[in-house]
């Protein structure tokens, strides 16, 4: 038996949502496969062997997405997130060498599924989960701090670039998805207001945290995304133009003091 | 192979696993060495970073990989071995293991260590696959037995047998599980002391000891008990015959406090430094 048919049956057997032993007990020639590759004794049989390695696949996959969407988990009940999972697995089995990617297309995969479908918010709170797994290991940047910037010559704010750090998302979402987070019982927990909220996710000293942006930051948090960021003084122009010459400086500068006091920002 | 130049015996060491990472960063562990899982650490950045560079200032570290699944028919993941290679530049461990598996097909990865046939076409596609990592890396690798639980009908070689023909051809170098040898045993019914006594003192550069879990019918390697007596005496056999090498102690659940992990790795000093004295 060549090698690559050894391991494409092998790996189909395994991998299928059935176990081995019920493709077996189905289909007679897939056990005589299974008998011809595999040497079974009184104490395993040839199914029963392989049916330890398929066990283990789903086991650990299982495990690896409870951990990483246990909010997700939590709302929908251990054996709705089972089958979730299971479908999930069939529909995208994993393509990386790393199990942190096995769960990467959850939350679009959710959407689509009935689960998501009767509650649709739960594909954004899964989304949100898998945002914070992505930042918590993203890229590393030093933040622009206060310090930096109380020490900034006058002259130069106007050409400061804004980008954010670059462990960050920006998410989009339909309902108060926020709120939901907070919860602390996500079991009982009522559906989100339908409402359209912008979250920033990001990371400060190790820690991931998220909040819901107000209407200024839903509009620039997607432009300060890209690497080069925003000037500074495009910000407070636009901002003018929008809120007119009185006032929108100080609201500029009040943005740009609390996106420094939370390390948002890139150092340039 | 020149030796055993290429992986020096750095002494008794532990696998870095999350819990332990803040005890072992701020150099709590009462360690010679530490094991890191490559693909734990292949992110951009963040926590797992700052608590490997941390570690890396305090011992010698060893990449341990999962994934790179050189018994595979896919193509060799480039881009894995790039990550890999870069990891390797930024932490310069004492050297790389993988195992002897294939964990990919079709594009999709298991997230298992899957056995392979020991035949002539499997030993000869491995070996090419193993000298194509190591020129890529730039240095030997050590390949890991895993422990399995079926026996293909067309294996032609005892697995000792393709582990030592495999380090010959692939030039590379050998680390031995000695609890997956006994774990294989127990499955498949071979002798463990013929394993050991099989395969080529000259090639082992490491050993890994763990516990694992009796289902009854097969032993599971699920590296969540202490390191059993059967394994202890298997250890101290290797010792003698195969010489004192860098020894890993492998927990990944159930993990105890990070003080009684460095004791048990501790009696795994203790244990060869006996075997090697007797």
């Amino acid at each position: 038996m060549k090698l690559g048919d050894t391991q494409a049956r092998f790996a189909a057997l395994v991998t299928a949502r059935d176990s081995v032993a019920e493709i077996a007990v189905r289909d007679t020639a897939a056990r005589a496969a299974v008998d011809a590759m595999i040497v079974g004794d009184a104490g395993l049989s040839a199914v029963e062997r392989l049916d330890v390695y398929a066990s283990m696949y789903f086991v650990r996959l299982h495990d690896v997405l409870r951990g990483e969407y246990a909010r997700t988990l939590a709302v929908v009940g251990g054996e709705a997130f089972h089958g979730l999972v299971t479908d999930y697995l069939e529909a995208c089995p994993p393509r990386d060498p790393s199990l942190r990617e096995a769960g990467a297309r959850l939350p679009g995969f959710l959407a689509g599924h009935a689960l998501g479908r009767a509650r649709p918010w739960l594909a954004e709170l899964a989304r949100l989960e898998r945002a914070r797994l992505e930042v918590f290991d993203g890229p590393d940047a030093t933040p622009l701090s206060i310090a930096v910037l109380s020490q900034l010559p006058p002259a130069r704010f106007a050409g400061l670039r804004l980008a954010l750090v670059p462990a960050h998302r920006v998410l989009a979402a339909r309902f108060a998805i926020a709120e939901t987070w907070r919860s602390d019982d996500p079991a009982s927990v009522a559906p989100p207001r339908e409402t359209s909220e912008t979250l920033i996710v990001w990371r400060r000293d190790g820690e991931v945290f998220h909040r819901p942006a107000d209407a200024d930051e839903a509009h620039w948090f997607p432009r300060l995304s890209a690497p080069d960021g925003v000037a500074f003084e495009v910000v407070c122009a636009q901002l003018a133009d929008t809120r007119g010459l009185v006032g929108s400086a100080a609201r500029a500068f009040e943005l740009l003091a609390r996106w420094a006091g939370e390390d948002l920002i890139k150092a340039p | 192979m020149d030796g055993l130049s290429d992986f020096p015996n750095l002494g008794t060491g532990i696998g870095l696993r999350p819990p332990h990472y803040a005890d072992v960063a701020a150099g709590r562990a009462r360690v010679d060495w530490l094991e890191v899982i490559s693909e734990n650490f292949m992110v951009e950045g963040g926590n797992p970073r700052r608590v490997l560079r941390a570690v890396r200032e305090r011992h010698p570290v060893v990449l341990h990989g999962v994934s790179m699944s050189l018994g595979s028919v896919d193509p060799l993941d480039d881009r894995y071995l790039d990550a890999l290679a870069a990891l390797a530049r930024e932490v310069q461990p004492a050297w790389i293991s993988d195992h002897l598996c294939w964990s990919s097909f079709g594009g999709h990865s298991a997230h298992d260590l899957w056995p392979l046939p020991y035949t002539e076409e499997a030993l000869e596609h491995v070996a090419a696959r193993i000298a194509r990592v190591q020129e890529r890396l730039g240095r030997r690798i050590l390949v890991e037995n895993v422990s399995s639980y079926v026996t293909f009908r067309h294996s032609t070689l005892s697995e000792w047998e393709f582990l030592t023909a495999l380090a010959e051809r692939a030039d590379c170098g050998l680390l031995l599980d000695i609890n997956n040898v006994f774990v294989s045993a127990r499955n498949h019914g071979f002798d463990p002391i013929a394993f050991l006594d099989g395969v080529p003192a000259a090639r082992v550069g490491q050993y890994h000891l763990a516990g694992h879990s009796d289902k009854g019918t097969h032993l599971l390697d699920t590296h969540d008990h202490p390191v059993c007596d059967d394994v202890w005496a298997l250890f101290r056999h290797a010792v003698r015959r195969l010489g004192p090498r860098a020894t890993l102690l492998e927990r990944d659940d159930d993990i105890p406090p990070l003080d009684e992990l460095c004791a048990e790795a501790q009696r795994a000093a203790d244990v060869a430094a006996g075997a090697e004295a007797a």
